[in-house]
């Protein structure tokens, strides 16, 4: 095989679910009247905004070799605080700053701290008292939930200061502000992973941990980095959620989590860790709002959205391992 | 001989009630080849983890360069200036030829401010290192999960090569070596220690060890059962003191 066709070949096996998505556009929008509007499209990316930058966060830590099944309730649990404190109506306390701006950065920064503390105390246990990332988190998916309830007492809040709701009505280009932070997480976090130093540990820990620690990289500090990471990035999917919604109830975002899986795992991320770049989890995301948004204008019944995207978690893990079989006959 | 550069102290390692080490006392000289004999469980690579500290040892003391020393972490001691090479492989699999190489080491610039990793450095680095050593891998951009046995066990001698420090450790490296292999990574040991390094070289195959070494250093049993200068011995001798059939510190013979 000459260099070209095997350059060209492997241009295409790193970026398979960006040449699905592309697919699935396509024939969506010849077999589907009406699927090919500039609207529809704006209405994925828009869409996908929430569930965009809560994954970012699942796959830094899935990258890392580790897991965080957290991030739907710290998210909750953050859109409760930004809704508690910063609207009107419901059990929310209405709490006015002046000027109005200021509520601005003062509900985004309590979105992150919630998230960055749990974050971090997720990281502490995983870490340094050396127990399974799995079960921590999952305590802790199941114990912040609890807690959105206990604080809402089951009720919800209602009518976000319009400061803060500004991001989810202003647009630029088509898309609201909302839409354009996760694109702008997704450009940022994806830098930050392919040319950082900082990046590039989190993937060698994810593959071989002993022999990072070996080499001197502080692995313990990495690892809570990214637990904090991706806690406080669940605390910005919150927000987002929050300034959607307009409020917080406290069954918000339930289901998320598995969403996240899905187009992290489709998105060409190993659960083993060490495999996987940020742009495919991209992918990934709106692969799975582009089927959401077809499934919506075909008129079926939304409950086949959770089979499909099952059976698309499932050919994202097939296609990984045909992926896999290919490379070793490249090389 | 000047100065040692590394001197163990009655150093001792407990694992719970298990004596693995019983009190390891030697010392290894500036651009000086000691090879370490054991028989297996003698206690080798504990001893190798403790210098490079990825075990704290349970008591005793260690002086690298005539300072008191002790590596909490191989990070502590890849600063003093200790580089090891491991039996099992301590590369990354999931990244490519040049990322291994610079594992924690990555050559940066700074772009406002934040570093960044400045690719084309670093494979310009290991081009140069691979081709003096005379290593051929197809493409540095390749992951070394794509990589022979033989090509991994190459890159991690270059890499040992290349950073130097003052002491390289070397447990069984040659494990997955073809002959041409070995011997070039002999040649690479001699080379490494002309440079002033210390090298201490952790091999099962006798033959090796009196190819490379200056001295000789056995143990059995969690306690230095010889330590003699190569050409004052026999393999035969060698081999009586790791199995135990001539008593401690017996020297010359043959």
């Amino acid at each position: 095989m000459n260099p070209r066709t095997r350059h060209a070949l492997e241009f295409v096996l790193d970026n398979l679910v960006w040449f699905m998505l592309l697919f699935v556009l396509v024939v969506f929008s010849i077999f589907i009247p009406n699927y090919f509007q500039l609207g529809i499209f704006a209405n994925i990316i828009e869409a996908s905004s929430v569930l965009g930058v809560m994954s970012i966060g699942l796959a830094l830590v899935i990258i890392a070799g580790h897991m965080d099944l957290s991030v739907e309730s710290v998210a909750a649990l953050s859109a409760m605080a930004v809704g508690i404190l910063f609207c009107s109506s419901g059990i929310g306390l209405g709490v006015q700053l002046h000027p109005e701006w200021l509520m601005v950065p003062v509900s985004l920064l309590l979105a992150l701290a919630v998230g960055g503390l749990i974050g971090a105390f997720n990281g502490y246990l995983v870490v340094r008292v050396k127990m399974s990332a799995f079960i921590i988190t999952l305590a802790s998916y199941i114990w912040v939930r609890g807690l959105v309830l206990v604080i809402s007492g089951g009720r919800s809040a209602q009518d976000l200061a319009p400061a803060i709701r500004w991001f989810g009505i202003q647009r630029l280009a088509g898309l609201p502000l909302t839409a354009w932070i996760a694109v702008a997480c997704f450009v940022v976090f994806s830098l930050i992973m392919a040319k950082t130093p900082f990046g590039r540990h989190l993937v060698m820990i994810g593959g071989n941990e002993t022999a990072t620690f070996r080499a001197g990289i502080r692995v313990n500090r990495n690892l809570i980095i990214a637990f904090v990471l991706a806690g406080a990035i669940a605390g910005l999917a919150g927000w987002l959620l929050a300034i959607r919604t307009s409020g917080a109830t406290a069954n918000l975002g339930v289901g998320l989590l598995f969403n996240a899986f899905a187009a992290v795992v489709i998105g060409g991320v190993s659960l083993k860790g060490g495999v996987g770049t940020l742009p495919g989890v991209y992918a990934g995301v709106l692969l799975l709002s582009a089927i959401n948004t077809a499934i919506n204008l075909m008129g079926l019944p939304a409950n086949f959205t959770q089979v499909i995207h099952g059976l698309l978690v499932l050919a994202a893990v097939l296609l990984d391992a045909f992926k896999q079989t290919i490379r070793q006959r490249l090389a | 001989m000047s100065e040692p550069l590394l001197v163990l102290d009655n150093v001792t390692k407990n694992y719970g009630a298990i004596e693995a080490l019983k009190g390891i006392s030697f010392s290894i000289g500036r651009g000086e080849v000691v090879a370490l004999l054991g028989d297996n469980g003698a206690g080798k690579s504990t001893l190798v983890k403790i210098i490079s500290g990825g075990l704290e040892p349970t008591s005793g003391r260690m002086l690298f360069e005539g300072k008191e020393f002790l590596a909490r972490s191989p990070a502590e001691a890849k600063a003093a200036g200790i580089e090891t090479v491991y039996q099992d492989l301590s590369l990354c699999t999931n990244v490519d030829v040049v990322a291994n190489f610079f594992m924690g080491r990555e050559i940066t610039r700074k772009v406002l401010g934040i570093p960044v990793l400045d690719e084309r450095a670093m494979e310009a680095v290991v081009e140069k290192a691979l081709a003096t050593a005379g290593t051929r891998i197809p493409s540095l951009r390749t992951n070394v999960e794509h990589l022979s046995g033989g090509q991994r066990q190459a890159i991690e001698l270059n890499r040992f090569v290349h950073w130097g420090g003052k002491l390289v450790l070397l447990d069984e490296p040659f494990a997955a070596l073809g002959v041409e292999q070995t011997r070039r990574g002999l040649d690479m040991i001699r080379q490494v220690a002309s440079q002033g390094i210390g090298v201490v070289i952790i091999t099962h195959i006798m033959q090796q060890a009196f190819q490379v070494a200056d001295r000789i250093v056995v143990i059995r049993q969690g306690v230095v059962a010889g330590d003699v200068a190569r050409n004052k011995t026999s393999p035969d001798a060698v081999i009586n003191m790791i199995t135990g059939e001539t008593l401690a510190g017996a020297g010359p013979a043959g």
